[in-house]
């Protein structure tokens, strides 16, 4: 999160992916870092041990919420 | 009612019961500060409690000379120590460290503190028998007020902030002195630049130790091939993370070494050339094809047989002795990875003086 | 029993309602609040910069994404970059580059 903190504070509407178990801590790293409103992009967990096929579905579930993230 | 029915006491509340219950704790008692137990820590510190020594990834809390003295206090630790501890939480908090990530790691890695120079007779400190405990006052508490501070400050809790998949008994304390002592060699903080006089702390990042055993060998390559052995795994993090680690040699050991008229500098680099996997241990043979291996250091050569150094240099094998008289036994301690570079820093945070003779160790004290 | 006057400015210290002093050991959190950039109208046509950390399948998913994107919502030009420790903040000649090549960006993988 720090480093969209630093696009985001340079101007550039930036949408950070993260897995669901660290929706906390990125929550937790956004307020430390002043920028609470920062939303993260939010796919399933795991993505370390995934088949490509598995990994085609988290891009799905990702690009619906980077439109989101970028444009609202 | 009768004029001499005694008085119900004023309800008290159990303060290390009431510790527990607000989370504060690492999950043993803490001993409940008093205005005068933070007063004396805070003095010891230098004064003005609201000086701020550090900010704490990752929740980054404002490390006052205060709240630093609560968890000095809540750990048990005498006034005294607080420098070390002080010390070894601005070293801790150093970018090049980057303690925001070995907080979060799903790695066991925990950060280990090894204490040189006179403060750790001064403090009482254990670098013999049971270095890692248990038994110490001094290193129990340093130890367990560094872990406070990470937790509370820096918000490491476990399953929450912190991600330690299975996490080690470091994390409740991990806290050492280097038998200077006992060492044929000079201190470490010696060999890196400071003088004998200087107290320091030496920070990095962990697992727990793995014990080496060699009770057959008289000569240095007998010793040091079980503890290459130790190293050369792929379970351990420097195999897929490359980076640090530590090697903590029991003073029978470095006496045989030494007798040899081995330096530390010929121990690193005989573990360093000696260490080594290969490229179809740690790739598993391309059984999962190759893209994982892209999270490999470039620098690893990409053919089956080819033999990887454990950790990139001599230099990153991190030399210590410590430790009981007696006992054929030694330890070596896999750091986290490339992510994190250790950090030497002395307790009154001056810098080495300009190098001595002294770089490879050879010197008497 | 009221709080003792000289803990009332205290967040660290306090008194408990039977008497006792009790320490917070979490220290405040100071942030300086950092604004949002402004958001895109549109993706069509914006210049989109890609962040790997190179953690482990970050580039697959981030490729995978940006195809989706593209197929769906015609974005501009595409420029990846690779950090080079996953666990560190990226350097500020990085984010320079990124910041003089793109519009947006899209960033993996925090797991």
């Amino acid at each position: 999160m720090h480093d969209t903190v630093l696009l985001e504070s340079a101007g550039l509407p930036t949408a950070a992916i993260i897995t669901a178990a660290f929706v906390n801590e990125a929550h937790t790293q956004r307020v430390a870092l002043g920028a609470a409103d920062l939303e993260p992009v939010v796919i399933t967990h795991p993505l370390s041990t995934l088949t490509d096929e598995e990994i085609n579905d988290r891009a799905l579930e990702a690009a619906r919420q980077v439109v989101e993230v970028l444009t609202s | 009612m009768i004029a001499n029915t005694p008085v119900e006491p004023v309800a008290q509340t159990d303060l290390v019961e009431w510790y527990f219950e607000q989370g504060w704790t690492d999950g043993l008692p803490v001993v409940p500060p008093t205005p005068e137990k933070i007063e004396a820590v805070v003095a010891a510190l230098g004064g003005a409690p609201d000086h701020c020594e550090a900010r704490v990834p990752p929740r980054w809390g404002n490390l006052t000379r205060e709240v630093l003295a609560v968890n000095l206090v809540l750990a048990g630790c005498r006034p005294e120590y607080a420098g070390v501890v002080r010390a070894a939480l601005v070293a801790m908090c150093d970018p090049h460290f980057n303690i925001n990530g070995i907080q979060a790691t799903t790695h066991v890695a925990a950060p280990l503190v090894v204490v040189n120079g006179p403060i750790r007779e001064t403090l009482g400190m254990n670098s013999g028998w049971g270095v890692f405990g248990p038994g110490n006052r001094a290193n129990a508490t340093i130890g367990r007020a560094i872990r406070l501070v990470l937790m509370n400050v820096g918000g490491g809790i476990p399953g929450d902030l912190d991600k330690s998949t299975l996490g080690h008994p470091g994390k409740y304390s991990f806290c050492i002195a280097e038998d200077e002592e006992a060492s044929p060699w000079a201190p470490y903080h010696v060999e890196q630049g400071y003088r004998a006089e200087d107290s320091t702390v030496f920070c990095i990042a962990t697992e727990a130790p793995h014990s080496v055993t060699n009770h057959v060998a008289n000569d240095p390559e007998g010793i040091l091939d079980s503890i290459a052995s130790a190293m050369s795994t792929i379970a351990h993090n420097n195999a897929v993370s490359s980076g640090s680690c530590a090697v903590v040699l029991g003073p029978e050991h470095a006496r045989t070494i030494a007798a040899r008229q081995w330096t530390r500098q010929d121990v690193r680099r005989y573990l360093w050339s000696n260490t080594t996997v290969t490229f179809a241990d740690i790739s598993f043979g391309g059984r999962y094809g190759k893209i994982y291996n892209r999270n490999l250091p470039k620098w690893y050569r990409r053919e089956p047989d080819a033999r990887i150094p454990v950790v990139p240099s001599p230099e990153d094998i991190h030399l210590f002795v410590a430790g009981g008289a007696a006992g054929r036994f030694s330890a070596f301690l896999p750091g986290w990875g490339h992510m994190t570079a250790p950090v030497l820093r002395a307790i009154d945070g001056r810098a080495p003086v300009a190098a001595t003779s002294c770089t490879d160790g050879t010197c008497e004290l | 029993m009221a709080t003792d006057p000289q803990t009332q400015h205290d967040p660290t210290h306090r008194v408990l309602s039977t008497g006792e002093h009790v320490f917070d050991p979490r220290g405040t959190v100071t942030a300086e609040l950092v604004p949002r950039a402004p958001r895109l109208v549109t993706l069509s046509g914006v210049r989109l910069a890609v962040l790997d950390n190179s953690k482990w399948n970050a580039s697959r998913l981030l490729r995978q994404t940006v195809s989706h994107l593209s197929e769906a919502h015609g974005i501009g030009e595409v420029t990846t970059f690779t950090k080079e420790s996953f666990s560190r903040v990226a350097p500020a000649a990085l984010i320079q580059e990124i910041v003089s090549r793109a519009d947006a960006v899209v960033t993996a993988i925090g797991d």
